[in-house]
């Protein structure tokens, strides 16, 4: 019996043994004597055996030809592999990880999973995902090549008390995108890039239609990356208060010791307290609220952004915040790439922004670790991302891979800003994303939603949500 | 209400001059709008390019249609394998359902054995428990019979259910209960009384059963989503969700071309179900 | 199958007692047939629903998160509910939405199905039945993008056409009272076609003999319908409360969608607490405590509603 029988036994032994239901124990039932074997450790599985099938869960819109191309290439570099993507969808990362785990609580334990951000910490917190510090020191010479071409702020996102869980294969942080034929109509031109946030308000109005109807100058997706969090970012501050955990020289030392970016970095961030209503989130909201009450912004939409992206497209909503994903979702939704552009997001306290990355976890469970591992590589090695990258679906991890011509059929002609944001600001850094991101998130969206709607101001909405933040991190 | 007068020629000239008459149908007409807008407003969007989708007024019937988000949909996704996969579990489905429900209901309705009332709310009591509450188990269940990722595994749980059971017990009651006795006056045997007396009489039930699963099972998602893992064993709606694009970056007027698209094989068998089944019980119907 | 056995009467056994022909023998008999019939739908449902139903109430018992093994905590989950203002307002604001929502869809759709039975014309009813119904063809996951959008204050269809009336911009899915009522609106318009094809086909089964017979009597319009046609479907109308309140109570995909549970948590379903805790949340156990709340919340208003049918319901 293979150990991937094993652990699933055990979770429906442990399963049956807890319920102790007679109905369950009879629709289980054969399970008894064999999972006294399954709660035996888990051998050790040496590299190329028998069953070699890799399952990887994916967030579901990006199984497509790339993907079976990044198949189709590993299987043929690993003959006798197989690849087996379980795709789900999620209309947030929030419904993807839903999702993924109600697969894993059934019995289906996928050897890697795409998770992003909002995750990281969340498996790595729950024992989900494996460390790959020793993977990653064995394979220091294949990997310097990666990692010399990958920002430290992305790595250090994906790290967790010291110990690195992912290696980034794609990342967003929030920029600013400008419909260019409405700023033309209006006579207006893309501002520079430090521009601040009183120019940003004064275009917004400039490019809002008359009486509070659409036009609208601004619009954003009521979420955590890419909501009002970037304002929250500029204004200096953060919903969680933010520092970082001890550790990971290994990795700084390893790979980054000449650059000067990685300088400062540690083990992964922490977010150990809430400070939702502090006096500089409170501004940032009461600013959302002025946007909505002089009719330069719709309500926030809800839901996975898909209305937002037509509003602009269409010209109704003419600046908001997205990433390089927006690149090819405006191409595929039919926008020339001189029909808009990008700009950093404006300078009120600070000018730094958020991000979101993702990457391949280790499921801890997985059967073919060591096979899993190759996977991992092979996926962020060069070759494969250009062949998933080739429709900008979002944007690469990998700095080599921003350039003139890979943006040349998708615009933005801007482009160089979604590099530069790392680059530029320092102080960039992942939205919070603490093992309890998820019942975080959904605070955080239900008292944005709640001031919003107008029926209560900033402050008290911020207040509340502190109330309930501080009762979810002190549980 | 007994509107198939044509044998009662006399009550149809005293409501033709019936003003309520035409009142009723301009109200009909007026709800269907309503329950119509959405559905045109989902096509004349899918027929739209992105940039235009989103205009004010809106353009019910566009004048100059885009087929480039049908086009986008088939080369996205295969939906012929999605479809296929859609018919084969929900045809099986439907087939079981309309023979177990037939029984069952019958059973609850014009039987008498012990423990029958029990009986039916242990059944009826399955219906109250949401979905997502059952979903962990159920695939335990599915993965330990070596049913995980296959069609089957959507088939068998499904062959069953208590909406119909329930559904048929009280389409059942309500024919009365003079039938049986003449019938088995005239030497017929208890199968017969259900066969070829009850059964046919409860062919507007049966085919109100068979529309509903029918639509129910074609458009279900979370049991897919959850039980099946290869592509190759999709079903439409799971498949469909694909079209929405990572963040939302799927165009919205792709998303309602598939919407469309899912729509039509339903629609077709709802014109057949409603044709044959429905209006053909109404005309050959309960002269008793 | 059985009628197979009509030349086995001398045959004792299960045979021979199908086709016993005294009177007690017809009664044994009966029963017999009817447990024969309902063990296809008896089996299927234990197995597959009743079975993990059970489990999943198990569960309610313990903390689980999916990754370590449950732990058991008694009655910490429900003692948990009690206090849990969002899970408790998520209970409330699903009570007015099953009022509002199964209200609506019954009396709409009982009046549209009078309504389109009455008419002569095949044509017209067909086109009638085809409309009312095929809301429901679509999947409410999908449709309710589109109903989102209609919805939208600024940019939606129905607020432009209000807007054409002189009606200012509604804020639909902004403001709690017009959020839920939004969902419920999405949900009857989905919806209504359920109730009325099961009246149709309701309708179907009410023997002309009778009507005609009222008919003669003089008995016509509001008070034919009220003392003829409405007590004749009144399983059929049993049937629609019941399912009705049962599937509303469930609603998910319509605020799940449209609003995501906002403004605040004006429109937070149960189901919706429930997936949250379990899937998103990784609360297995809390969720299944609040399963088994709604449940019997569930059997609680069924129950009801068939003491209180006895009153009402007319079975031939």
């Amino acid at each position: 019996m293979s150990t991937r029988e094993r652990r699933f036994n055990r979770r429906k032994f442990v399963f049956t043994a807890s319920v102790g239901a007679a109905a369950a124990s009879a629709a289980v039932g054969a399970t008894g004597p064999a999972s006294a074997t399954g709660v035996a450790r888990r051998e050790h599985y040496a590299f190329m055996q028998d069953d070699q099938t890799l399952r990887i869960a994916l967030n579901g819109a990006q199984v497509g030809e790339a993907d079976e191309a990044l198949a189709a290439g590993f299987e043929e570099q690993f003959p006798g592999s197989q690849i087996e993507f379980i795709p789900l969808q999620g209309t947030d990362w929030n419904d993807y990880f839903a999702k993924l785990l109600t697969l894993i609580a059934s019995g289906t334990v996928p050897d890697l999973t795409t998770v992003a951000t909002e995750g990281t910490q969340l498996f790595a917190g729950q024992g989900l995902g494996t460390p790959l510090d020793d993977y990653v020191n064995q394979d220091k010479e294949t990997l310097q090549e990666y990692f010399a071409d990958v920002h430290p702020s992305l790595v250090e996102a994906m790290m967790y008390e010291g110990s690195l869980y992912q290696l980034p294969f794609d990342w967003n942080a929030a920029n600013m995108y400008f419909n260019l034929t409405a700023l033309g109509e209006a006579g207006m031109e893309m501002p520079a890039e430090d521009w601040t946030k009183d120019d940003f308000y004064d275009l917004a109005v400039a490019l809002s239609g008359e009486g509070g109807g659409p036009p609208f100058g601004y619009g954003w997706v009521n979420r955590l990356w890419g909501g009002w969090m970037p304002w929250i970012f500029v204004n200096g501050s953060n919903l969680l208060t933010e520092e970082r955990a001890p550790g990971g020289e290994w990795l700084w030392d390893s790979f980054y010791s000449d650059n000067k970016a990685a300088a400062g970095r540690g083990g992964g961030w922490r977010w150990p307290e809430p400070q939702a209503n502090v006096a500089a989130n409170v501004e940032a909201l009461d600013f959302m609220l002025q946007l909505l009450s002089e009719g330069v912004t719709p309500t926030a939409e809800v839901g996975g952004g898909e209305l937002l992206q037509g509003f602009f497209t269409s010209g109704d909503v003419r600046l908001t915040p997205a990433g390089g994903f927006w690149a090819g979702g405006l191409h595929n939704a039919g926008m020339a790439p001189d029909t808009f552009d990008v700009q950093y997001f404006p300078q009120w306290k600070s000018q730094r922004h958020q991000f979101g990355t993702a990457g391949m976890v280790m499921i801890q469970d997985g059967q073919n670790k060591d096979l899993a591992w190759e996977y991992m590589k092979y996926h962020v090695s060069k070759s494969t991302m250009e062949l998933f990258f080739a429709d900008n679906p979002t944007t690469p991890a990998r700095r080599s891979m921003m350039t003139e011509e890979q943006y040349a059929t998708t615009g933005p002609s801007n482009w160089e800003v979604f590099y530069g944001t790392l680059d530029k600001f320092p102080e960039t850094a992942p939205i919070p994303a603490p093992p309890q991101s998820n019942e975080m998130t959904a605070i955080f969206m239900s008292h944005t939603s709640q001031a919003m709607s107008g029926q209560v101001g900033a402050q008290t909405a911020l207040d509340n949500m502190q109330r309930d933040l501080e009762e979810l991190f002190s549980s | 209400m007994a509107s198939h007068t044509a044998v009662t020629t006399p009550h149809r000239q005293r409501r033709r001059v019936n003003p309520g008459r035409i009142v009723t149908i301009l109200l009909l007409f007026g709800a269907s709008i309503f329950m119509l807008a959405p559905i045109l407003f989902t096509v004349s969007t899918s027929l739209r390019t992105p940039i235009e989708s989103f205009r004010l007024p809106p353009e019910w019937i566009p004048t100059d249609p885009s087929w480039s988000n049908y086009r986008a949909v088939f080369d996205t996704i295969p939906l012929g394998t999605y479809f296929l996969n859609s018919t084969v579990v929900t045809l099986s489905v439907v087939i079981g359902q309309i023979v177990t429900a037939a029984l069952a209901g019958y059973a609850f309705a014009r039987l008498e054995f012990p423990a029958r009332n029990f009986l039916f709310w242990l059944i009826l009591a399955t219906l109250m428990i949401p979905l997502q509450a059952t979903i962990i188990p159920v695939f335990v269940l599915i993965s330990e019979v070596n049913l995980a990722d296959t069609l089957a595994s959507l088939i068998l749980p499904a062959l069953a259910s208590a909406f119909g059971t329930f559904l048929m017990r009280q389409y059942f009651m309500q024919i009365p209960d003079d039938f049986e006795s003449a019938a088995l006056l005239d030497g017929a045997s208890q199968w017969e009384v259900f066969y070829s007396i009850y059964l046919p009489m409860a062919k507007g039930g049966l085919a109100v059963l068979a529309v509903l699963t029918f639509n129910g099972y074609w458009n279900e998602f979370l049991r897919p989503l959850i039980f099946l893992t290869t592509v190759d064993h999709f079903t439409l709606p799971l498949g469909l969700v694909n079209l929405q694009g990572y963040m939302g970056t799927g165009s919205v007027s792709v998303v309602m071309a598939g919407v469309v698209l899912s729509l039509l094989p339903v629609l077709v068998i709802y014109a057949i179900g409603q044709r044959y089944l429905v209006e053909g019980l109404m005309v050959g119907g309960l002269k008793g | 199958m059985i009628e197979a056995t009509s030349p086995a009467v001398q045959r004792p056994g299960l045979l021979g007692r199908l086709t016993e022909p005294t009177l007690s023998g017809m009664a044994r008999r009966r029963a017999l047939m009817g447990y024969l019939f309902i063990l296809p739908t008896l089996l299927a449902i234990i197995l597959f629903t009743a079975g993990p139903v059970v489990a999943s109430f198990g569960l309610s018992f313990f903390q689980w998160n999916v990754i370590d093994p449950p732990v058991f905590v008694g009655l910490d989950n429900f003692q948990r509910l009690a206090q849990d203002e969002r899970a408790l307002t998520s209970f409330v604001t699903t009570g007015k939405f099953v009022v509002l929502a199964v209200g609506l869809q019954i009396i709409f759709s009982l009046l549209m199905a009078l309504g389109v039975q009455s008419l002569q014309s095949r044509g017209l009813r067909s086109f009638f039945r085809t409309a009312y119904f095929l809301p429901l063809l679509t999947s409410a996951a999908s449709i309710s993008i589109v109903l989102a959008y209609m919805f939208h204050q600024n940019f939606g269809v129905i607020n432009f056409y209000l807007g054409k009336l002189g009606i200012d911009p509604i804020p639909w899915l902004n403001s709690p009272g017009w959020a839920l009522m939004a969902i419920v609106l999405a949900y009857v318009w989905q919806q209504i076609g359920f109730t009325f094809i099961v009246f149709t086909g309701g309708l179907t089964t009410i023997p002309k003999d009778i009507l005609e017979a009222a008919d003669l009597d003089g008995a016509t319009g509001l008070r034919r319908l009220w003392t003829i046609t409405i007590p004749l479907l009144s399983p059929t109308l049993l049937f629609v409360g019941v399912t009705g309140v049962i599937s509303a109570l469930q609603v998910f995909a319509e605020p799940y969608v449209m609003t995501n549970g906002g403004p605040g948590d004006s429109t937070r379903t149960v189901v919706m607490i429930l997936y949250e805790s379990a899937f998103s949340f990784l609360q297995i156990g809390y969720g299944s405590a609040i399963a088994v709340v709604l449940f019997a919340i569930i059997l609680l208003v069924t129950a009801l509603q068939f003491k209180l049918s006895s009153r009402w319901v007319f079975y031939q």
